[in-house]
């Protein structure tokens, strides 16, 4: 199976000065190109990369990186939003006061339930999905189509949907539940703690499986028939061909798309401030909500932010496997 | 020569003509910042009247989303702060602490007392707009108070009348609650403690320091909690209920009181007709009670360039025939004596109802912590005691140490 490898695409044979660059950068590559008259070309192969990145990081930096670096000193500071004339020092107090809350502890075990729970049906539902998808039946174009509509949706119109299907008084959920006979009698879904989190998990999972279908109906179709046919030729069944082929054909889909739809869901809030406004009581407060209820209607973003840096350091963990993943 | 005498004379006259225009037609431009609840209504019509009257003066509105309060307040703090806030907008006494705070506010004082129309608002709304500093930032524009629907079709079924007191209240409610219709329509969710406060504070507590832990406070608190968790009269939902929810149940007969406000009076006449009507909320044995007050104010903002216009345009909309036609948009009650005096906008029974609130009416405490205490602290402590994982009495107790520590 294993042969020589292809040759690498230079820009060998394009003219020493790299003739798809910008007439002002072919000259400067060109001109750090002779350097030591060696024809070496550390310069240009590091240099390069970087001042055509360079727009890009601009952007990123003043989009993002000045809001996380203002985060960071507003987690150090007496910040009132009612008071802007007084923002003094505080160092890490915010911080205590954030871990001294039992409210960010609950919150904290919340998104822990939100993320394990929403992420695990999401990917299993859009495993199954893209499975089904990936075979050849009637319609299959429109069906493929179909199922990112949840995904395309908004999550303030999901969110507002879900409400009113899982509503007490008017929810068609109810109705079919009782009409049916699964339910003795309408449940306020949303309006009791031991069962508001399952309401907005539900909605979310609705949202988030055709992210996972579609991935993973584009990594199924990238796998090559041949492997199915020698291994049907090797005696190989379904279940050995979906477990030897198709699950390593995958993985490596599978783990990015975990990895991206879990610091997702991780940092969203919409879905649930819209259903439950974190409640009843709190109990679909997550962090990030918490964060946000605490600077946008508190009008403490000191305390808002060093919940939000807080969270942030939580999901490096996730970030940095993203990102090593995608090294390797 | 000649040639630069008439250069000099035309270098003169063009220096000295603005001098000869009158100042008063030199327009000047405020910035308005409001919100309607009906998304339909616009205020193209009385700007257009307004502006008729004061040539001099053009009012650009901008219509602010409101997102529960909260949109609209944070974008008018941060707008304020950063030197890009309107000449003046509406405004509600929950923010009124913290824009007191920012010394965002221009004291109205002067001008009020200067006022022509001074005498058409009642001594009860002025009272309600007087700042804690005995100053008055907020000019009246429209205002509710909160009473409370009562289906009459079904208390006759029980023959009981409207109920004045608490234990009048907690009998008919019982009475009307049976299979798939509750007595009382609470509202446990967003905006709730509006509904709420006639009855921690129906018995003479207020909400000052040491108020929500009073014996009376407390003991009316439980009394609410228990309506729910004791004698089962409101919807099992009523944790979460809000707005929508409150009304729909109302409208589809599947409650037969609730505590709401004017806006919704026209949209319960369509359904139910003459069998519903709205009275003053219960209030205790010894009369007192509490009605909560739910108002709408225009704010002149210190950083304003135009301030003297600005006020001419609050206290145009204030002004009786000019008030009306604003209210008209807005659905709410007018501010002024003579405009309520021949008020077409809604039922008679409803408007009295309202009018006859006005002496118990009350606010919330002007502290910067008001509206957290509505969007988030309420809700949540309240839903908590709703659904039995605090007690009642701790519910109080987080709201006493919010307030006053």
């Amino acid at each position: 199976m294993e042969g020589p490898l292809p040759p690498t695409p230079s820009l060998k044979g394009r003219g020493s000065s790299g003739a798809l660059l910008p007439l002002p950068l072919r000259a400067w590559t060109a001109k750090r190109t002779k350097v030591g008259g060696s024809g070496r070309c550390f310069p240009r192969t590091h240099a390069t990369p970087w001042l055509m990145l360079t727009p890009a990081l601009s952007a990123a930096a003043i989009i993002v990186l000045l809001p996380v670096l203002d985060t960071l000193w507003m987690s150090i500071h007496d910040v009132i939003l009612y008071r802007p004339r007084v923002r003094p020092f505080i160092g890490l107090a915010n911080y205590a006061w954030a871990v001294a809350d039992p409210v960010f502890w609950e919150s904290l075990w919340h998104s822990l339930v939100w993320v394990v729970a929403a992420v695990s049906l999401q990917f299993t539902l859009g495993f199954i999905a893209a499975l089904l998808l990936n075979r050849s039946f009637a319609w299959r174009a429109v069906a493929r189509a179909l199922i990112v509509v949840p995904w395309a949706l908004p999550s303030v119109i999901i969110g507002l949907i879900w409400t009113w299907m899982l509503d007490f008084n008017l929810g068609v959920l109810n109705e079919i539940g009782v009409r049916l006979g699964l339910l003795s009698a309408s449940v306020p879904w949303l309006a009791q703690s031991s069962t508001a989190m399952a309401g907005v998990i539900l909605a979310i999972v609705w949202q988030g499986f055709p992210f996972f279908a579609v991935t993973l109906l584009a990594g199924l179709q990238a796998i090559p028939g041949e492997l199915y046919e020698a291994a049907s030729i090797d005696g190989a069944g379904a279940f050995g061909k979906f477990r030897h082929i198709t699950l390593p054909g995958l993985a490596g889909v599978m783990a990015t798309a975990l990895l991206l739809r879990m610091i997702w869901v991780a940092n969203s809030l919409d879905l649930i401030l819209v259903m439950t406004g974190g409640g009843p009581g709190t109990a679909t407060q997550t962090l990030p909500l918490h964060a946000f209820l605490t600077a946008w209607s508190g009008g403490n973003y000191g305390h808002g932010a060093a919940l939000s840096v807080l969270l942030t350091l939580l999901l490096l963990g996730v970030v940095v496997a993203y990102v090593w993943r995608n090294r390797a | 020569m000649q040639r630069r005498a008439l250069l000099s004379g035309a270098t003169a006259a063009l220096a000295t003509a603005p001098l000869a225009r009158p100042h008063a037609q030199k327009t000047v431009t405020i910035r308005w910042w409001y919100h309607l609840d009906d998304p339909k209504a616009t205020p193209d019509a009385f700007i257009a009247a307004f502006e008729k009257a004061n040539p001099g003066i053009h009012v650009e509105a901008e219509n602010i989303p409101w997102g529960g309060g909260g949109d609209y307040d944070n974008r008018l703090y941060t707008a304020l702060i950063a030197g890009n806030g309107p000449d003046t907008a509406m405004v509600k006494f929950n923010n009124l602490a913290r824009l007191m705070e920012m010394e965002a506010l221009t004291p109205l004082d002067t001008w009020i007392d200067a006022w022509p129309g001074k005498g058409d608002i009642s001594a009860d709304l002025w009272r309600l707009h007087t700042a804690p500093d005995g100053k008055r930032y907020y000019m009246p524009l429209q205002y509710v108070v909160l009473y409370l629907y009562v289906r009459l079709d079904l208390l006759a079924k029980h023959n009981l009348a409207p109920p004045a007191t608490f234990d009048e209240f907690l009998t008919c409610a019982k009475a009307m609650t049976g299979g798939e219709q509750w007595g009382f329509g609470m509202r446990g969710g967003s905006g709730g403690h509006d509904s709420w406060m006639p009855f921690a504070f129906g018995t003479g507590a207020r909400p000052v320091k040491g108020g929500f832990v009073s014996p009376a406070a407390l003991a009316q608190n439980r009394f609410f909690i228990d309506l729910l968790r004791t004698h089962k009269v409101c919807p099992p939902s009523a944790p979460t209920d809000s707005f929508l929810q409150i009304v729909n149940n109302m409208k589809a007969g599947r409650t037969a009181m609730t505590v709401h406000h004017i806006s919704t009076a026209n949209d319960m006449v369509t359904t139910f007709g003459d069998s519903i009507t709205a009275v003053v909320v219960p209030r205790g044995p010894d009369k007192t009670g509490w009605a909560t007050f739910g108002d709408g104010s225009n704010a002149v903002f210190s950083v304003g360039k135009n301030q003297e216009a600005a006020w001419r345009w609050v206290s145009w909309l204030s002004t009786a025939a000019n008030n009306v036609l604003y209210n008209k948009a807005a659905g709410q009650m007018t501010v002024t004596t003579s405009g309520a005096a021949n008020w077409t906008l809604h039922p008679k029974r409803f408007v009295d109802a309202t009018v006859n609130s006005l002496p118990i009416a009350g606010v919330l405490p002007n502290l910067p912590q008001a509206a957290d205490f509505t969007r988030v602290v309420w809700p949540q402590n309240t839903q908590k005691a709703l659904l039995g994982e605090v007690t009642p009495d701790a519910m109080m107790q987080t709201f006493e140490k919010l307030f006053f520590g």
